[in-house]
């Protein structure tokens, strides 16, 4: 019954996105806002005349589902934060509140100026709204400092969503993982508002220095645990998140959820997941081993804190993760997870430059991924050859 | 003798099985040939409307080998020819007399067929009008017979979803199909690859004499031919296999032993929207589907000629096509749903994980022809490698027919695979990509190119 009004009612405004009409152009909006109350009811026009019940809507919905963990862990630990630079008493309502207040126009903004791209190019382009920018959108708020100017959030989304992806030829075409684009690029824009030891706690003038940070510039020949813990870093709270950071990163019980429920749900690739945490272990593994009397602090860092510090655990869920910038074989993607996990150690304890790779190590392997892939092709193509001439 | 056990691949078990229960239904008033059911020929007229046929008469024949020809299934007048746009011929109907009249060829006793010559086999294949029974691989069309292939496969199994089950029509044939399997042993050099499926206990399958008998088990698409030629022998550039169904090796058998036409056809009738007719149907070659039913054909139904992954809608009123042995009959879709993207799903039909069904023990499922979605980029690529069994990188396949690449499609193995094995990557796809007909439409480019 109520699916008829509603359908009488979409009909009725539909009229107006008709050609001819004055909304015209505008068809595409209309379309996403019809298709996101009631299914399209579309018919197999060829066989197979039946079809599988997923489409990609719902695909980028169960994202954005597994992201959820991590979205709340971002509202409370901001406010958290804010409340302990402020000195002020813990209330779980409260850190939810301030946080709310300070993340949520992030979201918004990043959905608003994102999503003003994606229909231009879909008013553009003429085709429908793609659901993946559901995905893109949320990426990219939870990968920023909680004290990002609005307008830095603004400009970023644009240049991820146009650069990155719309100029490649939109969904399905992009390299680049486009939210990382995006952060990459306010990252190197605006770097006063994007690293340092005072833009993750939202509080004007108080500074504290991320754990990454604070192994970076920990002595010679110390020890990276015991400058952790004399910051005031114990490995629970790192685990749990309750640490300065980007807004949806900190957590890594928060991300370790939302894997659960990708690989449940099968929409993530377990195989990259892996191939980022083997690499991650295997690369810190030698710099422990490796390391002499007088390395520095981060060749001591354990494996277990590399995995559980900065964006590690997210960026290798939810961002390597991304089938279409990351490798399409199943041997690629061991390949390209692998080589992330090695890359995220050698940018954090070799580059002087930055504490943190996570982002510049998937960005560098999804320039690879299409590499990778062709290796893995070419081997299925000889392997052809070799039958052929076999005989 | 091989045993194939295939590991990738789904079965969709669609509600309204036939029973395998052979039942005669009532003689058609109307049969129809339709030429776009011959892949790879041209063909052209030879009758006009009005002119009385017999059964076994040429109705069209191709243009470039005149002495492929395509006989009429029936007596009667033709009473309709059937043009699309660009006067494409779409069919040929014939009105039945009901005498079924036929045309008479020489006949083989069963000790001859040991001593008849290649030559012999090929012309009388021909001249009885039964040569387009016999295909090829690459590009699935009927097969040269100036041509040696290196190999033939008899298609005696099927693992599309209600498929008829080729061994409840070989009870008690053994002798026809062995006949069958001589003649066309005569037709190449290799071998005659005799593919069944697991458990297969028909006579005229365990005890066939003088081919390569192999076993598949596993899910679709375990019975395409694809796959039964993918493991047995393989063909690369420039090779080609033929193959046979089952059902077709009895009506050769037939015509070298009666020396007639042979037409009867026996189609599984299935799928929910069938009412109560869901069995195996004995008529003629291009029976209307209205017979197979009974005439009861409700509307809101899609009426397929062939399975709900490879079958072609033909309408209420449409006629069987040459090489099916199935219709199914599946309720139309197309209901919406408030909200449906953020529904549990606890009957909604799926072979990925996202819906509360998927963790529920299987069971059969209606299914009807709503898309579920619209249109989109590829973006899942992980979707389709489970699903086809042959060492083929399919996205990157079509990847390389979409963007033109000739050769590398053709490196990929596209001439290995046909539409149909990618039947299932378009039932799955979250993007509603055609991933079979993007395939063909490589197969037909590089076809034409050469």
């Amino acid at each position: 019954m109520f699916e008829e009004f509603l359908e009488k009612r979409s009909k009725k405004i539909r009229r107006l996105f008709e050609k001819g009409k004055p909304l015209e152009r505008l068809y595409p909006l209309h379309e996403a806002m019809d298709a996101f109350l009631l299914t399209l009811g579309t018919k197999a026009k060829k066989a197979p005349y039946a079809r599988d019940s997923i489409d990609i809507k719902r695909v980028m919905i169960f994202v954005c589902v597994a992201l959820m963990p991590c979205i709340f862990m971002g509202f409370y630990n901001t406010g958290y934060q804010i409340q302990m630079a402020q000195g002020e008493a813990y209330s779980f309502s409260g850190c939810l509140w301030l946080g709310l207040l300070k993340v949520l126009p992030i979201i918004l903004v990043a959905y608003m100026a994102g999503g003003f791209w994606e229909v231009l190019f879909a008013v553009v382009r003429k085709h429908e709204i793609n659901e993946g920018f559901l995905v893109t959108g949320i990426l990219y708020a939870l990968i920023l400092p909680p004290t990002i100017p609005l307008w830095q959030v603004a400009v970023g989304i644009s240049f991820g969503v146009v650069i990155a992806k719309e100029i490649f030829g939109g969904t399905g075409m992009n390299v680049l993982n486009p939210a990382l684009t995006a952060r990459a690029f306010v990252f190197f824009a605006y770097p006063a508002q994007m690293s340092g030891d005072a833009v993750w706690a939202a509080v004007d003038g108080f500074t504290r220095a991320t754990p990454l940070a604070v192994v970076a510039t920990a002595q010679k020949g110390t020890s990276a645990v015991a400058a952790l813990t004399e910051a005031g870093y114990a490995f629970k709270d790192v685990f749990l998140g309750f640490i300065p950071g980007s807004i949806g990163e900190t957590s890594t019980l928060a991300c370790l959820i939302g894997l659960i429920f990708l690989l449940v749900t099968r929409v993530a690739s377990w195989r990259i997941v892996a191939g980022c945490a083997l690499g991650l272990t295997a690369m810190s593994s030698v710099f422990l081993v490796f390391k002499g009397e007088n390395a520095i602090a981060f060749f001591s860092l354990p494996v277990y804190w590399h995995l559980a510090l900065g964006g590690f655990a997210f960026g290798s869920i939810f961002m390597a993760t991304d089938p279409v910038s990351s490798s399409a074989t199943e041997q690629g993607r061991w390949i390209y997870g692998f080589l992330i996990g090695v890359l995220v150690i050698l940018i954090r304890v070799v580059n002087p430059a930055y504490p943190e790779g996570v982002m510049l190590a998937i960005l560098f392997m999804n320039v690879f991924a299409p590499l990778i892939d062709h290796f893995v092709v070419r081997k299925n193509i000889k392997r052809r050859l070799a039958r052929a001439s076999g005989k | 003798m091989g045993t194939f056990s295939i590991k990738k691949g789904k079965n969709i078990l669609l509600k309204g099985a036939a029973k395998k229960e052979i039942i005669a239904v009532s003689f058609p008033k109307h049969v129809a040939l339709q030429p776009s059911d011959f892949r790879g020929l041209n063909l052209r007229l030879a009758v006009e409307v009005g002119d009385s046929v017999k059964v076994g008469a040429t109705v069209l024949s191709d243009k470039t080998n005149p002495e492929i020809r395509i006989a009429s299934p029936a007596s009667g007048k033709v009473s309709a020819i059937n043009r699309g746009p660009r006067r494409a011929l779409l069919s040929v109907v014939v009105e039945l007399d009901g005498r079924q009249e036929a045309e008479t060829f020489q006949t083989f006793k069963e000790e001859q067929i040991e001593s008849i010559s290649n030559d012999e086999v090929t012309s009388f294949l021909l001249k009885g009008h039964l040569w387009p029974v016999i295909r090829q691989r690459p590009f699935s069309k009927v097969a040269d017979p100036k041509k040696k292939p290196k190999s033939i496969f008899i298609h005696a199994m099927n693992t599309e979803p209600l498929a008829l089950d080729s061994e409840c029509i070989l009870q008690n044939k053994e002798k026809e199909f062995q006949a069958g399997l001589m003649i066309l042993k005569k037709l190449t050099d290799g071998d005659v690859n005799l593919c069944m499926s697991e458990g297969a206990k028909a006579k005229a399958l365990t005890q066939a004499q003088g081919v390569q008998r192999h076993v598949f088990s596993g899910p679709h698409p375990a019975g395409n031919v694809s796959t039964h030629i993918h493991c047995v022998d393989p063909i690369n550039k420039g090779d080609h296999v033929w193959y046979v169904e089952a059902q077709d090796v009895l009506r050769i058998a037939s015509l070298f032993l009666k020396g007639v036409y042979p037409v009867e056809r026996i189609v599984a009738v299935t799928g929910e929207g069938a009412g109560g007719h869901q069995v195996y149907a004995k008529t003629i070659m291009g029976a209307p589907l209205s017979v197979l039913l009974e005439g009861d054909i409700p509307e809101q139904m899609r009426y397929l000629s062939g399975s709900v992954l490879t079958g072609k809608d033909v309408g209420a009123h449409g006629f069987l096509r040459f090489y099916d042995t199935q219709v199914t009959i599946l309720p139309e879709g197309g209901k919406r749903e408030f909200l449906g993207w953020l529904s549990p799903g606890v009957n909604k039909y799926t072979f990925s994980k996202t819906f509360v069904s998927s963790f529920l023990p299987e069971k059969e499922v209606s299914l009807d022809s709503d898309k579920h979605g619209s249109d989109r980029a590829i973006v899942l690529n992980n979707i389709y490698n489970p699903l086809v069994p042959l060492d083929i990188m399919t996205y990157f396949l079509l990847k390389a027919v979409l963007s033109g690449n000739i050769e590398e499609a053709e490196e990929l193995g596209i001439l290995e695979c046909d539409e149909e094995d990618f039947a299932l990557c378009t039932f799955a796809c979250p993007s509603k990509t055609d991933v079979g007909g993007i395939i063909g439409q490589g197969l037909a480019l590089i076809e034409k190119e050469g």
